[in-house]
């Protein structure tokens, strides 16, 4: 870490976000020399993605209150007699009201920590406290009951069988993976049927046996890595910016996707799947033969609704909802329709509903059964493949990295230099900085709006079915007039964003109040806490909450330029995530503001595929062209169906 | 001679990724390598050796390639190995985690004339088992074994941490001298080849697995006169 940093560049990006990310990438691909800093230790600013252990120090960081003013060099001298000072904010401010709740039970099972599992007798209060600050609300405090779970591997320093043993564990997970799809055996049952001696003679001493599958919180802790927890919930269009950019700029390379399974709605206090294309709609059970058609005929007109202005002109100053009600669908088709279909607020006018309600339609089928594709392992992996991207055209990367002010020439009013933490100057032609940064000075006029978010982790789908392997997306309306519809996300465990036999679900509506406020009685709609339930009653069909987390992002997606006082016109400002569904605001504002700096040149063109570069000089015979691209660009065709098939079979069998 | 066995997790071997065999027809297997390591221990330099077989001494930061790939035939079978270079985020320890998702396997590199590349390998290790596969299997070199009388790591210390870690193998490594460079792409390939047909046979081939995978690797010394008394 020795190694000191060039002093100059051509453009220096401060914020790792996506539209950052999307523009440091720009840049570099153009032959700017690019500097992109960030002052977290991680990447993606507030679209970043954390584990379980990593999103609770970030809790902790964001309810610190201490200012975090550890002695920075000064940089006072830096600054010329022509020049002036623009101080950077250094504390971010975009995070508020979190909370936290953990419902599981929070036994000191020592599951955490590796101890020799076969040598323990079947009592165990073991010596490893959970030592967390952060569950002020724990609901569940029980003895300890649950004995055997599947993380009981055997110890490392077992004598003779490691060849054996290993092979029994996979035995194991795999019959409880389909004990869960079948139903209730516990996990407690079926451990023993395949687990070694010692184990099952734990089992048979453990008295109190467990309903359904119980998941603790030292386990969730335990197994933190499987999480990859997004702070904020967003999904691909397979139509939308995003994905063009990705396979237009060969980004989609360095990530994998998965096709959103399923979209429900939920109406009458019940979880149902919204049937979208047109199989769908002619395998439903739930519509009629008469509500097929005229949904079929419905959607047939949305598709190109341009060319039949007869069909709803009269409608123009009508609301979407009500103009549904003309169509002669019934009560059911227009809630699917209005909330699962064109997702827009029951406000909205005619003509932006039609339009939303043929965007979805357009994204279905390009990758799969619903319009929406999910990055696996996260959003937050998606600005950092910009700057992989980025880096490999020669920018460089520094995390960790504060930035104390812009230095601006009195007299061109331009923006000339940062100076860092460490008292460095660094030149740079041009500044594009994450509204985060500016000072308060700087945003005095800027008024924001706030999204609400709630992060929940559950032990079973809202909707069950034969696979546990589903991704949804709900829309639940709101109760009242007025007020926000929830978006609600759904994630299993092979998005690799959480642990399995688990699901970790995202809510978010633009706030109202605090973001407990705002969701918590969503969230009572849907979901248990946990220790309810252990009475085994009707509780059953819903799924429980095993943890929550509670919070308000700040959203300046709509704050203008003009806003902010005194920035030299060589200083870009990037927002923080918008509260919509998609991506499409950031890579937007990413590319004006690359075409706003360098006019003449292409935005994120395809760069040369790497093995046309390898193979000269090579007498190998060169590939055949078009197979070289299509295992790596794994947006591409039906290479992608297969690859997640793949990835299907091989986490369900 | 030292002997670093190969250690299988089973468990772990079954979530081999299914894209691991290309669909390719020209090709029976594709796999992903991630190349990583301190800055300056010439991990670009092994690539391009690999690649084209040629040292150049004066390595410059490679603008616009993400990855190399060559083909090599393996007991009859085509593998197409692709081998990712960092792109210079080592340099900051700013890698990307998607940098280490989707990889099959890792080679770590150090200078064995630079100790504090060497210290860095647990690092590395830890990166490895924070984002990537839990499969993942991993190999070091120690580079520049030509510069051998500026040795600073001894090649029992390297075996020593390969075991603690369970890595797959330590090899000694020149690119200027074009020593074991092969050898580490071909090991891998076949180890990597040797695990994804594992899971073709299912279960019944885990459980004797240990007889069936390949023998036990002997890490070469890269030299006779180098002080390994292995």
């Amino acid at each position: 870490m020795a190694d000191s940093l060039p002093t100059e560049f051509d453009v220096i990006v401060i914020g790792t976000g996506l539209p950052e990310s999307i523009l440091a990438a720009a840049c570099s691909r153009s032959g700017q020399r690019v500097l992109h800093l960030d002052s977290r230790s991680y990447y993606g600013g507030n679209w970043a993605s954390f584990s379980f252990s990593a999103l609770l120090s970030w809790l902790e960081c964001q309810q610190n209150s201490d200012p975090g003013e550890e002695g920075s060099a000064a940089w006072q001298d830096l600054i010329h007699e022509t020049e002036e000072a623009i101080t950077l904010c250094s504390k971010d401010k975009t995070i508020q009201h979190t909370e936290v709740f953990c419902y599981a039970s929070q036994d000191v099972d020592d599951n955490t920590e590796e101890t020799d599992a076969l040598q323990r007798t079947p009592s165990w209060v073991a010596p490893t406290p959970l030592t967390n600050p952060l569950v002020p609300a724990c609901l569940s405090e029980e003895t300890p009951s649950s004995c055997v779970t599947r993380h009981e591997m055997p110890a490392k320093d077992t004598p003779e069988n490691d060849g054996e043993i290993s092979p029994e564990v996979t035995d194991v997970e795999e019959t409880l993976a389909k004990e869960n799809n079948r139903g209730d055996k516990t996990y407690t049952h079926t451990v023993s049927d395949g687990a070694k001696d010692e184990n099952k003679l734990i089992v048979e001493d453990s008295t109190d046996q467990p309903k359904r599958n119980r998941i603790t919180y030292s386990q969730i802790v335990k197994e933190g890595r499987r999480f990859n927890i997004d702070l904020v919930s967003k999904l691909l269009y397979s139509q939308g910016l995003l994905i063009d950019l990705l396979i237009k700029s060969n980004v989609s390379r360095y990530a994998e996707f998965k096709n959103v399974t399923r979209i429900l709605a939920f109406r009458e206090g019940k979880v149902e799947q919204v049937p979208c294309s047109r199989a769908d709609v002619f395998n439903s059970k739930a519509l009629t033969m008469v509500e097929k058609r005229m949904l079929m005929k419905f959607l047939t007109f949305c598709l190109d609704y341009e060319q039949h202005p007869e069909e709803y002109q009269a409608f123009m100053q009508c609301s979407f909802s009500e103009y549904l009600k003309t169509k002669k669908l019934t009560p059911n088709l227009q809630h699917f329709v209005l909330h699962s279909i064109a997702m827009t607020e029951s406000s909205c006018t005619t003509i932006d509903g039609l339009k939303a309600t043929k965007n979805f339609l357009q994204c279905l089928g390009r990758f799969g059964n619903t319009p929406f594709l999910f990055p696996l392992y996260g959003q937050g992996e998606v600005p950092q493949c910009f700057c992989r991207m980025c880096a490999v055209f020669g920018g460089i990367y520094c995390l960790c990295h504060k930035i104390q002010c812009l230095v601006v020439d009195k007299e061109s009013g331009r923006c000339q230099a940062i100076i860092d933490h460490f008292g460095q100057r660094i030149n740079a032609k041009y500044f594009i900085v994450e509204d985060s940064y500016l000072s308060e000075d700087t945003c005095s006029n800027v008024q924001y709006k706030q999204i609400s978010r709630a992060v929940l982790i559950t032990d079973q789908s809202v909707l069950k079915t034969d696979s546990d392997q589903q991704i949804s997306i709900l829309i639940v309306p709101p109760a009242e007039p007025g007020m926000c519809a929830v978006r609600v996300t759904e994630l299993c465990s092979s998005t690799m964003t959480c642990m399995k036999d688990t699901y970790l679900v995202h809510l978010t509506c633009s706030s109202s109040k605090t973001a407990r406020e705002d969701l918590e009685s969503v969230v009572r709609k849907l979901f248990i806490p946990y220790a309810e339930t252990e009475t085994d009653r009707e509780g059953l069909t819903k799924p429980r909450l095993l943890w929550a987390l509670y919070f308000n992002m700040r959203d300046s997606s709509g704050i203008s330029r003009s806003s902010y006082n005194g920035l030299p016109s060589n200083v870009y400002v990037c927002s923080g995530p918008d509260c919509g569904l998609g991506n499409e605001h950031a890579v937007r504002q990413a590319q004006t503001l690359f075409q706003e700096i360098f006019p003449s040149e292409e935005f994120c063109p395809p760069p040369p595929n790497p093995e046309d570069i390898i193979f000269d000089g090579d007498d190998k015979q060169p590939e055949a062209p078009g197979t070289t691209n299509r295992i790596i660009a794994k947006l591409e065709s039906s290479e992608d169906c297969k690859n997640l098939e793949n990835h299907e079979n091989h986490l369900q069998n | 001679m030292l002997k670093v066995g190969i250690k299988f997790q089973v468990a772990r071997a079954m979530q081999f990724s299914g894209s691991a065999r290309a669909a390719d027809e020209n090709v029976d297997y594709l796999f992903k390598i991630i190349l990583i390591g301190d800055s300056n221990v010439g991990k670009t330099c092994v690539v391009q050796h690999f690649r084209s077989g040629v040292y150049t001494e004066t390595q410059q930061n490679t603008i616009g390639v993400d990855f190399t790939v060559r083909s090599l035939e393996i007991d009859g079978k085509k593998v197409k190995m692709q081998v990712w270079d960092t792109a210079g985020q080592e340099r900051f320890r700013t890698i990307t985690q998607s940098y280490y998702r989707s990889a099959h396997a890792a080679i770590i590199a150090y200078d064995l004339t630079r100790r504090s590349t060497f210290e860095s390998v647990p690092h590395w290790i830890h990166e490895i088992e924070k984002y990537g596969a839990a499969n993942l299997i991993i190999m070091l070199i120690g580079n520049k074994c030509d510069l051998w009388e500026n040795r600073h790591v001894l090649f029992e210390d390297a075996c020593t941490l390969a075991e603690k870690y369970g890595l797959l193998a330590v090899l000694e490594t020149s690119a200027k001298e074009s020593r074991n460079i092969d050898e580490v792409f071909v090991l891998m390939a076949r180890e990597l080849i040797a695990r994804n047909s594992l899971q073709l046979y299912g279960e019944s081939a885990l459980n004797n697995l240990p007889l069936d995978s390949s023998p036990v690797l002997v890490a070469q010394g890269p030299t006779e006169k180098t002080h390994c008394t292995c």
